[in-house]
């Protein structure tokens, strides 16, 4: 957020907006040229904005719901004449539909889960913690996060297919451990990153005022900066959630059909008789549903998470 | 990427983010400058360190090698080691006027859609200031779904509605008087085809810039806003001389930012020219994988990943140390 | 870190101990035996075919398995691939040690993977009616007086028409060129109102089309001289049979000039055009498309063109040879099961399978008896005698990868480039990649 003020009490400034002065809803509405004409007109330009933006999204369930004949009909009708749930019942029945949506649950939790949980911890370091070496860990973090990912697939790829543990030697790929560690590093930098950010922004003030109530490190930890990072995790965990439902490029190389997620399955999903858009269609909904929901669970933070973990699908 | 420590939000005399070391176990509230016991930190970043370590580190390191060998299939099945070829694959990739058409595209491309998109986010995050209530959730819940939409799906859906046969835009453009767009087909014209590109990369790109922008808006003082009215000031001095200064930390990152994501383009081009981008579509991300995965040519493909990263630099290191005063590093 | 280099260390260990036995291209390669017993009881073999097999011929794929089960007392675990993207998934596999035991590859992408050592060799007399297999498929398999890969079957391409509108023009199966011509002609004239419609469908990307177009004026893609690979496009025979393709596309087609024929059936079923160049197959799926299209055992539907449909041999234009080998990776450790079980898969009662499902089998010898048993592939059989292929140089498969043909089509048909120039920028483009060391 850009206000110049920040609260001087607790509360972690970046991850609650300002209530210095009492807030009110409409704070920072352009008021300047403000007339009821210009309200309607304003009201008009963003009903057409949304839309627009909209209209793909429409599209997508008319097609959905389209039987076969009607999709690939001259003239596209803008609504389906005999709605019907065939393109659905198609792609569930479809081969490895459920076993790869499974797949792409265990992935996705389990990346998700370890990134928060090794990030939090590096983002502790860097966050509350002076040392030598700091800027350079800092340094790692910012710059792995832009390197592209894709060119390291050969190399990832002849690297899990052998690693050795020193007691013994195994094979990750082609296995669901392989990509959901493949994931977890993808999304950790970022993790790291932006769980720094909520930690520093929890006043040092108060873990002083803890340590000297008595309590110990890891009571402040588990008292104060855990739950005031709380936030923070759920806006980090979406966006990791959200980079390791849609990855498909990696795990389309690395596993064979029968341990790929849902996104490879829909790219997968096109038969050479022709692309069946009503299925894929159907197929792409389906997989975005979980997405689309875990946004509206954390719509209430979204604002605030947003910002702080401004991210893009 | 964390945009809400923006610099702006820094205020130096701020006691609790002044830096200090703290000592684990240490009621240590006078000796705020001390190091800390070197150990603790480092372990608690072990995990993270080794893991980026293993899993991005190493890779890299092989990418580079890779850069200065010749590997081709052969050596790939055979796992021989590759014949060292020093600098060739370099020098076959910068004298190559193809690759250079390919970083013009792909730098113009950037370019267009950060500049439309940046404009556009922030004239919707403007809108939403000036909308009524229910509008702006209409808004906002537009921008959500598109915004969860994976880009692979959202990529197939543009592919599908500019279908040559059965795609509804041709549809809908062929219903404009004295317009024939039946079997058009969007991608014989490079322009054409590009306006394809960047209308789903805008389109998908704008959530999160007007959501994140309009937040930022909702910290601009109302009085400044009220003042500067009240002193006859035309709507657009206001955006100029106070919205956009305090936005402007926050703009440049997110400018930034999409510069990054842009400029690696890749799903969409992909997905819409249907994983076989014709040379008037390729760009450096495209470009790079049909060599390497397409063509076999790993080292090839390796040596324009590391170009590739060599001309962001300029910008990534702009952003690091953006980031890096924002962290409150120093 | 140190776990990190030790792991590094040990996988360039283990690359370079590979590289002791992984060198296949010697004189002395020793090839698979699929004569004999072999006892593979314990074991899978592991299988990647493509799609097709799943979509039209899976009882084909299970009833071999279970004979070559009951044999040797091995399982079979067959894994489908997509077009779309197996070539870079079987590369970044057979770069490991896990590999398929048996993989299907076009014929067209086969050299590539000869040349590059992934194949073991094998013992064509192993194999029923490898006396005759076809010389398009088995042409792919050859390298230094061995073989590598076993025909598997094959697609040409025929002409598939709406007998309906040709008869109101009073028009039939055309028989030579001309007259092929003077039907596109007459049936667009009469169906002019329409404004989609147009005679033929040639989508500006297939290529296949295309070339046989070349060939048919004597034409050719490029041609061996001595060790190097010389682009033939510019050429003048070739440059006729381009425009003449190129007229026939931009007078008669409203297909997409950028798109290639994968979804020309589907379009085709739509009624806007009267004919198409096709695999037989994509007669069957203009007719009718599965209800569900996730489902292989689904109903059927009818499309408009239902019972419309009739195929005849392209007049005075070659059809290529397209179709799928079967190849033993180098790396697999059941050779000799894998022989097997290609061996189940290709032999006469496979093949009647095969031919059933509307594919052609593997061998001229088993052409005709495929047309009589299965009319609706007798046109493309026929077609399949008069045939070409590719050039079997170990580099086409990234002249095809690189899609430098089918861009220098969508520029000549778009009017970009002129019909010399196209041919002269895709000669120097196709030099350039067969020759590469």
């Amino acid at each position: 957020m850009v206000a110049p003020a920040r609260p001087a009490a607790p509360a972690p400034a970046s991850t609650v907006p300002l209530k210095r002065r009492k807030a009110k809803a409409d704070e920072g509405v352009i008021t300047v040229g403000r007339s009821r004409s210009g309200t309607i007109l304003a009201n008009t330009a963003g009903i057409v904005f949304g839309v627009f933006m909209l209209f793909p999204v429409y599209w997508v369930l008319n097609t959905a719901f389209k039987p076969a004949d009607e999709v690939l009909a001259l003239e596209p009708g803008f609504w389906p004449s005999n709605p019907t749930f065939d393109n659905f019942i198609s792609a569930f029945k479809a081969p490895l539909f459920l076993k790869d949506m499974l797949n792409g649950v265990i992935i996705t939790l389990f990346a998700v889960a370890g990134a928060l949980v090794v990030g939090f911890l590096g983002a502790l370091a860097i966050a509350r913690f002076q040392f030598y070496g700091r800027k350079a860990i800092i340094l790692v973090v910012l710059v792995v996060q832009l390197i592209p990912f894709l060119s390291l697939l050969i190399p990832l790829f002849l690297m899990l297919q052998n690693v050795n543990l020193g007691f013994k030697t195994f094979n990750l790929t082609n296995s669901l451990i392989g990509v959901s560690i493949t994931y977890l590093v993808l999304i950790l930098p970022y993790t790291v990153w932006t769980l720094r950010g909520f930690i520093s922004g929890i006043p040092r003030e108060l873990d002083e005022a803890a340590l000297i109530d008595g309590c110990t490190r890891s009571q402040v930890f588990w008292r104060i900066i855990l739950p005031l990072t709380g936030p923070g995790l759920v806006a980090t965990s979406v966006y990791g959630f959200i980079q390791a439902w849609n990855e498909f490029i990696i795990i389309n190389t690395l596993n064979s059909p029968d341990k790929q997620n849902l996104m490879a399955w829909l790219l997968q999903n096109q038969t050479t008789r022709g692309t069946a858009w009503g299925p894929l269609m159907a197929g792409a909904i389906i997989t975005s549903i979980p997405v689309v929901i875990f946004f509206l669970i954390i719509q209430r933070n979204i604002a605030t998470g947003l910002t702080a973990g401004a991210v893009k699908g | 990427m964390s945009v809400v420590d923006s610099p702006a939000t820094r205020r130096p005399d701020d006691p609790g983010r002044s830096q200090q070391g703290r000592v684990p176990g240490h009621v240590a509230p006078k000796r705020r400058r001390q190091r800390g016991s070197s150990s603790t930190p480092w372990l608690l970043a072990l995990p993270a360190l080794l893991l980026i370590a293993g899993l991005l580190g190493y890779p890299l390191i092989r990418m580079l090698v890779l850069s200065f060998q010749n590997m081709r299939l052969r050596e790939l099945l055979s796992g021989r080691t590759p014949p060292w070829v020093g600098f060739d694959q370099y020098t076959r990739v910068l004298t190559d006027g193809v690759f250079w058409a390919v970083v013009g595209r792909t730098v113009a491309f950037t370019f267009v859609s950060v500049i439309i998109s940046v404009v556009f986010g922030l004239s919707i995050a403007l809108l939403m200031r000036r909308v009524t209530r229910g509008v702006r959730m209409f808004m906002v819940v537009a921008m959500m779904f598109v915004w969860a939409l994976p880009q692979l799906v959202a990529a197939q859906i543009f592919r599908w509605m500019t279908d040559s046969d059965f795609g509804v835009v041709n549809y809908l453009v062929d219903k404009l008087p004295g317009v024939d767009y039946q079997n058009h087909s969007w991608f014989v014209n490079p322009w054409q085809g590009w306006s394809v590109i960047t209308t789903l990369v805008v389109w998908a790109g704008i959530p999160f810039l007007a959501i994140t922008l309009n937040a930022g808006l909702t910290q601009v003082p109302k009085e400044l806003l009220e003042a500067a009215t009240v002193d006859g000031a035309t709507p657009w001095q206001a955006l100029r001389n106070i919205i956009l200064p305090i936005l402007k930390p926050l703009i440049t990152i997110v400018t930034t930012l999409s510069v990054i994501w842009n400029f690696g383009l890749f799903t969409q081009a992909w997905v819409l020219r249907d994983g076989h981008p014709e040379p008037q579509f390729q760009t450096l991300a495209t470009y790079s994988y049909t060599q390497a995965f397409g063509q076999s040519r790993y080292s090839l493909g390796s040596a324009i990943a590391v170009i590739t990263v060599l001309l962001m630099l300029g910008v990534m290191i702009f952003y690091i140390r953006q980031m890096f005063r924002i962290g409150e590093v120093d | 870190m140190k776990r990190k280099i030790a792991a590094a260390a040990a996988i360039a260990a283990t690359l370079l101990g590979a590289a002791a036995c992984g060198s296949n291209s010697d004189e002395d390669a020793p090839t698979t035996s699929a004569s004999g017993k072999v006892d593979g009881a314990g074991k899978t073999l592991k299988v990647w075919l493509m799609v097709d097999a799943q979509s039209a011929w899976k009882s084909v794929v299970d009833d071999a398995s279970k004979r070559f089960t009951d044999a040797t007392g091995a399982q079979v675990n067959v894994e489908y691939q997509q077009w779309a993207n197996h070539l870079t998934k079987l590369d970044a596999t057979l770069a490991g040690s896990d590999v398929p035991d048996v993989v299907e590859l076009g014929n067209t992408e086969f050299p590539k993977y000869v040349f590059s050592g992934a194949f073991g060799a094998i013992n064509p007399a192993d194999y029923e009616n490898s006396g005759s297999w076809l010389q398009g498929l088995k042409g792919a398999c050859d390298f230094e007086g061995q073989t590598y890969c076993v025909p598997y079957y094959a697609g040409a391409r025929v002409l598939i028409y709406r007998t309906d509108l040709l008869k109101k023009v009073g028009a039939e199966a055309p028989k030579t060129y001309d007259e092929f011509l003077q039907t596109a002609e007459k049936v667009q004239a009469s169906e002019k109102a329409n404004g989609k419609f147009g005679a033929v469908y040639m989508p500006g990307q297939y290529w296949y089309a295309a070339m046989s177009w070349v060939k048919s004026t004597g034409g050719d893609i490029a041609k061996q001289e001595g060790d190097k690979w010389v682009g033939q496009l510019s050429q003048p025979a070739s440059i006729e049979g381009l425009q003449r393709w190129v007229d026939l596309a931009k007078k008669y087609s409203k297909a997409d000039p950028t798109k290639n024929e994968n979804d020309q059936a589907n379009t085709f079923a739509q009624g806007t055009a009267a004919m198409f160049y096709g695999n037989a197959w994509e007669q069957g799926a203009a007719e009718e498309i599965k209800k569900d299209p996730n489902d292989p055992n689904s109903p059927m539907v009818a499309t408009k063109v239902k019972g419309k449909l009739a195929a005849a041999p392209m007049p005075e234009v070659p059809s290529f040879l397209g179709g799928s080998n079967l190849g033993i990776t180098e790396k697999s450790q059941q050779k000799e099961l894998a022989a097997q079980w290609i061996k189940a898969f290709t032999d006469s009662t496979s093949m009647a399978g095969l031919v059933k499902a509307n594919a052609l089998p593997n061998a001229t010898a088993l052409l005709d008896k495929a047309a009589a048993d299965n009319p609706k592939i007798a046109p493309a059989a026929l077609a399949a005698k008069n045939s070409w292929f590719p050039p079997n140089a170990e580099k086409w498969a990234d002249v095809e990868k690189g899609a430098i043909l089918q861009t220098m089509l969508t520029d000549v048909l778009t009017g970009k480039k002129s019909v010399a120039d196209g041919a002269k920028w895709a000669d120097d483009q196709i030099n350039s990649t067969l020759n590469e060391s």
